[in-house]
């Protein structure tokens, strides 16, 4: 199994403010890894780097071996990302959308094809795809989103609070999607979350960072019972207090 | 066109096509407004028009002596003067009856009004606006009153003049004045008054044209760069595997097809709003422009679009670089609002005045902004002096290569998402 992530020493400054300081982490293909931790800990900021959107000040990244500074082109062919609260064209139909977002990842029309219809299929929005995303509900759109961020297969998924401010039947929805495409597609998944219950059920590998720092890694399992907890909510309070 | 970039241009054309903000504001209200005003300025010229095809005037004759009567009939043969003799023992009494009555205008001929002009004193005349709402129309009704008051007048000057030399006619009019131009070092046998009417319709029309053109443009690139930060589109769109480049002339691309249409059907309207005044001005259509050696030639036209073809992109290409430090929508038409009134206002200092009149400092100025140099380049059209603009399209050129170059550097680094000028809005959380 080869490395997807590896973060060593990873520190962010913006002004007076750091926002990562040495955060170093490592995820191995085919996982599903989450980052969890309180508002301002760095998550956002971590996989914003990652999807090379913005510069570390120090320390480094690599995506399947590559430098998201120095090849972020190669890295930016590997991987999708999904911003929290992101939006779609309002004005375009889902399956415009779609067809917009797949058209730089498909080879050819066959490919693009393929792709919307396997976006289709993972958003379970049905005919709804034909409406513009005006209309849509904020549950509809990160299915959009969500089926968008997986319909090329990439080999890394960073999704950012993937069913942040969604209601239950949504959530349980987005969740199922992720789930099922990483074991079926073998994608590696780095999300974010403040759903404690979200990231037990769905994660391989946990860190909780604080401060910019991972200050307890682990699956969540082994967590638990280092730390004699019911769940990982009573571990984060645990350590975030700790740190 | 590469797949990325048609499929940016593609998808930018659509949803801004599909809004109905720029849709409604940029297409179809030129389209539908400056028709509208046209028709309501025709309309209320019309009207005007209308009632000056009769004067009604009052006359009040306190004298009823032969210069008095003189005057009441010539009065009465204007065609389109409506006479009406009022009788009344003070000016009071008429002012009363002139009030209640239609005229818009009163002429009182005092007592002893035939008498000192016979004896060659001053004679005294008065001509009363009668006034009700104080519109154009009675303005122009007692314009024409008074216009019949000094032709009386001067054919009272006319007959005493003409008294005194039987002998000489061309005593009243001594001066046979012509008015002729000289264009390029040739005298033409055209009114200058004419010629100098059309070149300042024109210097009018373009600036306004171009000033729309290029505010709409900048509007549509700003507000596609900011409604995708608003969105969180844009860091999607930057974690894809495109060019960072390709998306940027994409965006310019796109706002430029759009900025067209809108343009289009601005002066589509604007034409329309201008031709409800063409029938006021038809000196303006009588200039054979071929006939004077001032009609422009094709070059001259290449010349003017390829000017302003690199004006609008730098137009462009700035209004993207703003955008970048804005957080959203309304912050990127902020920050616009500042930026393209100081860029563009100075321009329409051509409108009235010529570049090499101006203060050098001013004109130096003018020169370092863009968007004077089509403006110049429309003046080179009649005149055919061509480096001047061709100098232009050079410097416009660089200038937008500079921006362009800004704003690839600012697309292709972090700047794009984290720049920020905050309009006394606190700073939200960095996660």
């Amino acid at each position: 199994m080869s490395v997807a992530i590896e973060s060593v020493d990873l520190v962010k400054v913006f002004g007076s403010i750091r926002a990562l300081d040495k955060l170093t982490f490592s995820v191995d293909e085919g996982r599903i890894y989450g980052l969890i931790g309180p508002n301002g800990a760095g998550k956002t900021t971590t996989l914003r780097i990652i999807s090379t959107l913005i510069l570390p000040t120090g320390g480094s990244v690599r995506v399947f071996g590559h430098d998201v500074v120095h090849e972020a082109a190669e890295v930016r062919k590997l991987i999708t990302y999904l911003p929290e609260e992101a939006g779609a064209y309002k004005n375009l139909s889902g399956y415009e959308y779609l067809q917009f977002m797949g058209g730089f990842n498909s080879r050819d029309t066959a490919d693009l094809k393929q792709m919307v219809e396997d976006a289709a299929r993972i958003s379970g929005l049905g005919d709804r795809l034909k409406d513009r995303v005006k209309g849509y509900s904020k549950g509809m759109k990160r299915r959009l989103l969500v089926a968008r961020a997986l319909m090329n297969k990439p080999k890394l998924a960073v999704l950012d609070e993937p069913t942040s401010g969604l209601d239950v039947l949504h959530a349980y929805h987005v969740r199922e999607i992720i789930k099922q495409y990483a074991k079926e597609h073998k994608v590696t998944i780095l999300l974010s979350s403040h759903n404690m219950l979200e990231v037990e059920q769905l994660c391989d590998q946990v860190a909780l960072v604080n401060k910019g720092r991972i200050i307890v890694e682990g699956t969540p399992s082994e967590l638990k019972s280092k730390h004699k907890a019911a769940n990982l909510e009573e571990v984060f309070v645990e350590v975030a207090g700790l740190a | 066109m590469p797949k990325p970039l048609l499929n940016i241009v593609t998808k930018e054309v659509k949803e801004m096509m599909r809004d109905p903000r720029i849709l409604l504001g940029m297409v179809l209200a030129p389209l539908i407004i400056f028709p509208l005003m046209g028709f309501a300025l025709r309309t209320s010229t019309e009207a005007m028009q209308e009632s000056l095809r009769i004067v009604p005037i009052a006359v009040a004759d306190f004298d009823h002596e032969i210069v008095a009567q003189s005057l009441t009939s010539f009065l009465k043969s204007v065609p389109n003067v409506k006479v009406e003799e009022m009788e009344a023992q003070s000016v009071d009494e008429v002012a009363v009856k002139a009030q209640a009555s239609n005229v818009t205008s009163v002429v009182i001929i005092p007592e002893g009004f035939s008498n000192n002009i016979t004896t060659g004193e001053k004679a005294q005349l008065k001509v009363y606006g009668v006034f009700r709402s104080g519109g154009i129309g009675e303005s122009l009704t007692f314009s024409a009153a008074q216009s019949l008051v000094e032709i009386f007048r001067q054919n009272l000057i006319n007959a005493t003049v003409s008294t005194g030399f039987p002998d000489n006619p061309n005593v009243l009019d001594p001066l046979a004045i012509s008015q002729e131009s000289i264009i390029k070092g040739r005298p033409v046998d055209v009114n200058p008054s004419a010629l100098y009417s059309f070149t300042q319709a024109q210097a009018f029309s373009l600036p306004l044209a171009l000033f729309m053109l290029i505010i709409l443009a900048m509007q549509l690139a700003s507000t596609s760069v900011a409604t995708e930060k608003e969105e969180k589109t844009l860091e999607t769109l930057m974690s894809l595997p495109l060019n960072r480049f390709t998306l940027l002339v994409g965006k310019l691309a796109g706002s430029t097809l759009v900025a067209a249409i809108g343009a289009v059907a601005t002066i589509v309207g604007v034409i329309y709003y201008m031709g409800s005044f063409a029938f006021g001005t038809p000196t303006q259509a009588s200039i054979d422009l071929a006939a004077i050696g001032l009609a422009p030639s094709l070059l001259s036209y290449v010349i003017l679009g390829v000017s302003v073809f690199v004006a609008l992109l730098s137009a462009l290409a700035l209004a993207v670089v703003i955008s970048v430090f804005a957080e959203d929508v309304r912050g990127a038409q902020s920050l616009l609002g500042f930026v393209y009134m100081p860029l563009l206002i100075p321009m329409f200092a051509l409108m009235f005045t010529d570049l090499n009149t101006l203060p050098f400092g001013f004109q130096i100025l003018l020169l370092a902004l863009p968007f004077t140099h089509p403006m110049l380049a429309a003046r080179a059209t009649i005149t055919g002096d061509y480096l001047m603009p061709v100098l232009g399209i050079g410097y416009v050129a660089v200038f937008t290569l500079v921006i362009l170059y800004i704003a690839a550097r600012l697309f292709a680094t972090e700047k794009i998402l984290t720049a920020k000028i905050r309009l006394g809005r606190k700073k939200p959380k960095e996660e």
